[in-house]
């Protein structure tokens, strides 16, 4: 009896970090050189709805916030800049084929015509040794890490009130630069 | 507040009001000119999600400032009707009925306008449509789908036939070639193209399809299909109309090889446009569809949006005739107040229409009436207080100079109450202040004082009189000297009168002692003037009789006489004495006096050579009460004296007339005079300047005088001479006496 409560609340604080939500995961990061390389990807982001809405062929995609910070042991992580990865997809219906532009700060960085819906989903979702970020004056005392979360598009609040829908942030593991 | 920002404010009010309805217009224009462009644009872009979530949050701002201006304007009503400011009743009523005429048909609209797009909404995406939709996107696909299965197996079975050619050998090419020529022919394809992996080996077009160059295939197209044995595109032609179906086959369909042959089939134009927009058709369908939800919140909030828009304007319309009809009954309501506050010079200045403009022009007329007349008010009332504080100023003199005053002074109105009294009177007359204002000055005194001041006071003469009064105050007899003076009524006649009344009691009585004095120092000296003689013969009497044989009979004889003839003196004095201390009263009779004057004044003509006698009484004078004897007394002793007094040549006059409520006794003469020094002694007993006499003629006269309620001076006369007046009351017949 006593257990209830405790298995109430535990129920109630795990329900919001569903399995099944969309989330940032895997994120990690390397540096090559001054360039920090991020790896990370998008899981259980392309929803049926988010399908459909592809193969409707409006333009759908994901907006990446990735924010590069310097670790600071006893404060809060000093912010050092910030960028945005953006995938777009749009389908053809009459050729059948997907059309994904992938821009970093509205820059583009990759276009590429897919058919295979699961290599769709792998390339809007899942991102390998990306450069992001350069470090402008690194130190190899200092530890640097990037954090991300996903804009994932509008959504109704209460079916009434159109709402953006993003994930929460995700740390990387921490990197101190070394001298080449 | 101040009526011209009242009136700045209403204009901004109306400035506000028809911007504000400008700005919905403009606004409505714009919204109605989107919806209608939405119409024209593409698809993509109308369906966007921005342009969706955008056109939402504009119109949640619009809603949201509409709320907020409708419940400012709610609120500020709610507050003024709760402060109670004038009209705030009215307007809330008034915008009441504004909303609630126009909340009912605009709900009803609202809700059928709704209903009615959900259901064109849901119309549009009907089962029916989407399965007709989905059935041509279908067919398109088919007859892509058969097509390039067509061309993938004529792609295998070309592939597998070249299979052995060794490519790398000219002479394998050109087999190739051959037989991919062949192939297209037997095939019936556009395009036939030979690719060694990656590498591009050789193509066949077919002349009459309308390609005019050979388009590029990529690689991606062999190396999918070498990898999975099969591949599709579908591609523009460069440089023709239509689509370009191609299949990429590795021999026999099988993966693994390098070989790979690609077929394509150009769809003729009209073919391949029919198909691209029946699945376009349903590619707009599903995003619509997707995007349902999306239209129908957007189209609710525009009808929300128009609602609210309609209830604002409602209220604001409510708002503006209200403030419209009440700002000119505020500015009176204030202008009301201010006037009734003080301020007269306060003008409404409200631009109002024509019915109030005539009441605005009278109440301005009103106020300004007002405030002359306040003026001609205060500035009187300034001339008022000055001349009330000049009255004052004199009241309070006067009031002090009475109060110094050791004469009483009494002030009555016409009929004889006492409008004002000094202290010297309230003393006198035995009377308290604070019981004497208004009331009847003869019933304040006592009984015995009332008969001889109404003798006084309702007497006839408008002129000052004096009377000489005696009254009892306080239980005992006093005697007053009485002036009475006439005050000036309006016009002329007597308003009232002021009586001033002096205490003569203890002068009186002072005057009696001295005069007793003085008559007993006479008496005294009189009687002592013979008792020397008589003593100094009694002495030689004495002597005589001590001398034994002395011849003493003339000597006694001669004292004898002497003392026989002093004693005569002293009995005569004392029989005058006696006579005049035993003077009985007036015995009052009706007394013609012409014919006494006329026998006195015959007794004295030609007595005296030189001196003349002339007499004269006012014709008319009628008969008077007096004691004829004992005026007849008087006249003889004034004449006797004047006549002594007068040398050769002289004139003695007697004369009477009427002089008031009295009448005037005046014998003057030429003679001597009487020396002011002496003026006060000669009415005394024994005062004498003859040197012969008793000394009691003029104190005979003054007595006489006295008993008949007279009075009697001695003037100087002119040229020479002395005249004395006697004033008697010109007394009728009295009273018959009743009772007892």
């Amino acid at each position: 009896m006593k257990a209830f409560p405790a298995l109430l609340l535990a129920g109630l604080l795990a329900a919001p970090a569903a399995a099944d939500e969309p989330a940032v995961r895997e994120l990690s990061i390397a540096l090559d050189g001054v360039q920090v390389l991020a790896s990370f990807r998008l899981g259980d982001g392309m929803t049926a709805e988010l399908r459909e809405r592809i193969e409707s062929g409006l333009p759908t995609g994901f907006l990446f916030e990735l924010d590069l910070l310097r670790d600071r042991k006893r404060w809060w992580d000093e912010s050092l800049d910030s960028t945005r990865i953006e995938v777009v997809a749009m389908f053809n219906a009459v050729t059948r084929e997907y059309l994904v532009n992938t821009k970093l700060d509205g820059k583009l960085i990759d276009s590429r015509t897919l058919r295979d819906p699961e290599e769709l989903e792998h390339v809007m979702t899942r991102f390998q040794a990306v450069p992001v970020f350069v470090l402008r004056s690194p130190s190899h005392r200092e530890r640097y890490l990037i954090r991300v979360r996903a804009e994932l598009g509008t959504g109704n609040l209460l079916g009434l009130v159109p709402v953006m829908r993003s994930t929460d942030w995700l740390e990387s593991n921490k990197v101190r630069f070394r001298k080449p | 507040m101040d009526l011209r920002a009242q009136l700045a404010r209403r204009s901004r009010d109306a400035r506000w009001v028809a911007a504000a309805l400008a700005l919905g217009l403009i606004l409505a224009t714009l919204v109605y000119a989107l919806v209608q462009r939405g119409s024209e644009l593409p698809s993509a872009l109308v369906t966007n999600r921005v342009l969706l979530f955008a056109l939402w949050y504009a119109n949640v701002v619009l809603i949201l400032v509409i709320l907020f201006v409708l419940a400012r304007n709610l609120i500020k009503l709610w507050l003024e009707r709760r402060t109670g400011a004038l009209g705030a009743r009215f307007k809330t009523k008034l915008v009441a009925t504004y909303i609630g005429l126009s909340l009912v048909p605009v709900l009803a609209l609202f809700f059928f306008a709704s209903q009615l797009l959900q259901g064109a909404i849901d119309r549009w995406f009907s089962a029916s449509l989407s399965q007709v939709l989905a059935q041509g996107d279908a067919v398109a696909h088919a007859l892509q789908d058969t097509i390039e299965s067509r061309n993938w197996r004529d792609a295998a079975r070309l592939a597998q036939e070249i299979q052995g050619q060794d490519l790398a050998d000219p002479a394998g090419r050109t087999a190739a070639g051959r037989r991919l020529t062949r192939g297209r022919e037997e095939t019936g394809a556009d395009l036939v193209a030979l690719f060694d992996g990656d590498d591009f080996v050789q193509a066949v077009l077919d002349p009459r399809s309308g390609l005019a160059d050979l388009p590029e295939i990529g690689r991606a197209l062999p190396r999918e299909a070498a990898r999975s044995g099969r591949a599709g595109r579908v591609l523009e032609p460069p440089g023709a109309r239509g689509r370009l179906i191609l299949a990429a086959a590795a021999p026999g369909g099988r993966p693994g090889g390098r070989l790979v042959v690609v077929v394509g089939t150009l769809l003729d134009p009209a073919t391949a446009t029919r198909s691209e927009e029946l699945i376009q058709a349903y590619q707009t369908y599903r995003q619509l569809e997707i995007q349902k939800g999306e239209f129908k919140v957007s189209y609710l909030l525009m009808f929300v949006l128009v609602t609210l828009l309609i209830l604002l304007a409602s209220s604001w319309t409510g708002l503006f005739l209200a403030r419209r009809l009440m700002t000119p009954i505020q500015a009176f309501s204030e202008a009301m107040r201010r006037v009734s506050s003080g301020d007269l010079d306060q003008r409404i200045e409200v631009a109002a229409d024509a019915e109030m403009s005539s009441v605005v022009e009278s109440f301005n007329r009103m106020t300004e009436e007002l405030s002359r007349s306040r003026q001609l008010i205060e500035r009187s009332n300034v001339e008022l207080t000055e001349a009330n504080r000049g009255l004052a100023e004199e009241r309070a003199l006067v009031a002090a100079i009475l109060e110094s005053l050791a004469a009483g002074v009494v002030a009555l109105d016409g009929q004889g109450r006492v409008l004002a009294v000094n202290g010297a009177a309230l003393q006198m007359l035995r009377l308290r202040g604070s019981e004497v204002a208004g009331l009847p000055l003869v019933e304040l005194l006592e009984s015995g004082a009332r008969a001889e001041l109404e003798g006084l006071l309702h007497g006839d003469a408008p002129e000052r009189t004096a009377s000489q009064v005696s009254f009892p105050v306080g239980g005992t007899w006093r005697t007053f000297d009485v002036r009475i003076q006439p005050l000036p009524g309006p016009d002329d006649g007597p308003a009232g009168r002021v009586l001033v009344v002096e205490d003569l009691t203890e002068l009186i009585r002072a005057q009696k002692l001295a005069t007793w004095t003085e008559a007993a120092r006479r008496v005294a000296h009189e009687i002592k003037n013979p008792l020397t003689p008589i003593r100094l013969a009694a002495e030689r009497l004495r002597e005589r009789s001590r001398q034994p044989g002395a011849d003493a009979g003339e000597l006694v004889e001669r004292s004898v006489d002497v003392i026989v003839r002093e004693v005569g003196n002293m009995q005569h004095l004392v029989d005058e004495f006696s006579r005049f201390a035993r003077m009985p009263g007036p015995q009052l009779a009706a007394t013609d006096f012409a014919p006494l004057v006329a026998d006195v004044a015959g007794l004295y003509r030609d007595l005296k050579p030189g001196v003349e006698i002339a007499a004269e009484v006012e014709p008319g004078l009628g008969e008077l009460w007096v004691d004829p004897e004992q005026v007849r007394r008087v006249l003889i002793n004034l004449l006797d004296n004047a006549v002594e007094a007068t040398e050769a040549p002289g004139l003695v006059s007697v004369s009477v007339r009427r002089a008031g409520a009295s009448v005037e006794i005046a014998v003057a003469d030429t003679g001597r005079g009487v020396p002011p020094e002496d003026r006060d002694k000669i009415f005394l007993p024994f005062y004498s300047r003859k040197g012969r006499g008793s000394g009691l003629g003029l104190a005979i006269v003054h007595r006489v005088v006295s008993d008949h309620d007279g009075a009697i001076r001695v003037e100087d006369n002119a040229p020479r001479g002395t005249v004395f007046r006697i004033h008697l009351p010109a007394r009728g017949a009295p009273l018959p006496e009743t009772g007892g």
